[in-house]
């Protein structure tokens, strides 16, 4: 704050001088250039833009069927130790509102119900998840998606990561499969 | 020349509270104001938007319980689904739910609480929520971890606690300064220079807790950022698929209302208020409820098992660390949410002059810095030893 002082009579000095005030149109210049993300990201959380990007709708799981979409086509984002995430929203057919109990989601098949994946959390019509995406995943991996009846009944079926999340993919040949 | 060092040192320390906010002097300014609309949003709200408030319908009206509002939710919507339901710090403010639309669109709804009646929904341009994201960062998004306009603000803190600490230093028995009448009739200069000492003294605690508050959200920040944490809440496990029931005819499991499971909820927790309750978001999740504790600064929550009516965790105050009765009080001591409209409207007024002070103080240094600024500059060029005397410096006019 008082550079004005320790900084020797030199071109910065001058510089500092003559633009310091300046500091606070850029600091303005801020949150007016953001506003748009804003109130983008604030009609992304209503629901208010749809389900998400690339949606892929009337996935076919067994008798029932659901919506799936990517909440931003970006690539996966890092949780420090816990790896990299992609989040995932999925809206289920209406008249199997009542039938189904749970939605899964996990990169490769699920060997079991008990190792489904990552279940969705919220109203079935719009439900969302946190998918986390090992660094390994190959490029043309499936997303398995499985469905849970109260009946105990299990349902499968399975989409191309290259059609769910473009970014992912791209990311993750961009990666080669290292961390 | 006995005199002269200390002399010396307290016109260094008036320089440095002069500058301190000085480059950024509008930005501290948009941020001291905003932060005081954030304070009072909720209720500048409620003035402009009659959906916003809880209107008896008749003296005799009894507010409805949760189960009673869910149920008059679902008459009036059976579609919809509902995620939450709460009541803001306040009996008149309207209950908040936040639902999901079949269209897959997750508005928040005002409700009536004594007649669960559906009165409006959140508008599309959501004060609160936009003021205290201006003020908290600054609009920049959270991509990776806080975003960087969060630690831009609460960087904040640090020349703001500086300037209480040069302030107080150059101000000589600022102790006195209480009662010291502001002059008119001298000059503006007179006039902003007495609003900004008298302003400054009343608002000692006030500066104190905003900037420490302030400075903790940085902590919080790096903390968050770098994986670390101090929190003792239990993450609650999933609920085990053994204890969901299996039904004949290919439904959900019947669960239990949400009046039972605040019954359960207050059984096991003796003095549990309620003013919140979340509704299982998976078939594997408990009915989450809970409010403010007799330490008002801090919430008590319980997971209730929808399925075998067990309390299954709980997180109460008498469950915080000594540390967490500290970091958890930071967050309502900037805030003042903690104590209803009383405690708002002090920190609305502190805001307001702690705003007119970053005003007052910009007015001062245009009619006096600038010209103090360069008359040292010009000494230290000259004999930097010779920089105590003559002196263009009034400490006190």
């Amino acid at each position: 704050m008082s550079q004005a002082q320790a900084v020797p009579a030199s071109a910065l000095k001058q510089f500092w001088l003559k633009w310091r005030f300046h500091l606070n149109i850029l600091l303005i210049l801020i949150p007016l250039g953001f506003m748009p993300k804003y109130f983008a990201d604030a009609k992304l959380f209503r629901g208010d833009a749809g389900l998400g990007a690339n949606p892929i709708s009337n996935i076919q799981v067994g008798p029932y069927s659901l919506d799936l979409a990517e909440v931003r086509d970006q690539p996966p984002r890092a949780d420090g130790p816990a790896g990299y995430f992609k989040s995932f929203n999925a809206a289920l057919c209406k008249a199997c509102i009542n039938e189904v109990k749970a939605v899964y989601l996990r990169i490769g098949k699920p060997r079991s119900l008990r190792a489904a994946g990552t279940i969705f959390f919220g109203a079935p019509y719009r439900m969302g998840t946190n998918l986390p995406i090992p660094l390994r995943t190959q490029p043309d991996a499936q997303i398995w998606i499985t469905l849970e009846g109260w009946d105990g009944s299990m349902h499968q079926a399975s989409v191309p990561l290259a059609k769910a999340s473009p970014a992912t993919v791209a990311w993750l040949e961009k990666q080669g499969g290292k961390p | 020349m006995a005199k002269s060092p200390k002399k010396s040192k307290s016109k260094l320390w008036f320089l440095v509270h002069s500058w301190l906010a000085l480059p950024i002097w509008f930005f501290v300014l948009i941020v001291c104001f905003t932060g005081m609309l954030a304070v009072v949003s909720q209720e500048i709200v409620w003035l402009a938007n009659p959906d916003v408030r809880a209107s008896q319908p008749d003296d005799t009206a009894e507010r409805l319980s949760f189960q009673q509002v869910l149920d008059a939710l679902h008459q009036a919507e059976p579609d919809m689904a509902v995620r939450s339901l709460s009541q803001p710090d306040g009996a008149h403010f309207a209950l908040n739910a936040r639902v999901t639309l079949p269209d897959g669109t997750t508005p928040t709804l005002y409700v009536n609480p004594y007649t669960g009646a559906i009165q409006g929904k959140v508008p599309d341009f959501n004060f609160e929520a936009f003021t205290r994201a201006l003020h908290g960062w600054w609009l920049v998004p959270f991509t990776n971890g806080y975003s960087w306009g969060w630690y831009l603000v609460s960087l904040l803190g640090l020349p703001m606690l500086a300037s209480l600490v040069t302030g107080l230093v150059v101000y000589k028995k600022f102790w006195k300064g209480f009662f010291k009448p502001v002059r008119t009739g001298h000059g503006s200069r007179i006039f902003w220079g007495d609003l900004h000492r008298l302003a400054g003294v009343w608002s000692i605690w006030f500066i104190a807790v905003i900037s420490v508050t302030g400075l903790w959200f940085l902590i919080q920040a790096i903390l968050a950022d770098n994986h670390i944490t101090i929190s003792s809440e239990p993450v609650v496990p999933v609920i085990a698929r053994e204890q969901v029931p299996q039904s004949s005819d290919g439904g959900p499991a019947p669960r239990i209302d949400l009046d039972e499971a605040a019954r359960i909820a207050g059984l096991a927790i003796p003095g549990l208020d309620i003013s919140f309750v979340s509704l299982p978001a998976t078939a594997y999740s408990h009915i989450d409820m809970g409010g403010r504790g007799w330490y008002p600064l801090m919430f008590q929550s319980a997971a209730v098992n929808p399925y075998t009516r067990n309390v299954d965790s709980q997180f109460l105050i008498s469950d915080r660390s000594a540390l967490e009765f500290v970091t958890e009080s930071m967050r309502p001591l900037h805030t003042g949410d903690f104590g209803g409209l009383p405690i708002k409207l002090i920190w609305f007024f502190f805001g307001l002059v702690l705003t007119l002070m970053v005003m007052s103080g910009l007015l001062i240094w245009t009619k006096r810095t600038a010209q103090a600024t360069a008359a040292a500059l010009k000494r230290s060029e000259r004999s930097p030893r010779t920089r105590a005397r003559n002196t263009t410096v009034e400490i006190q006019p």
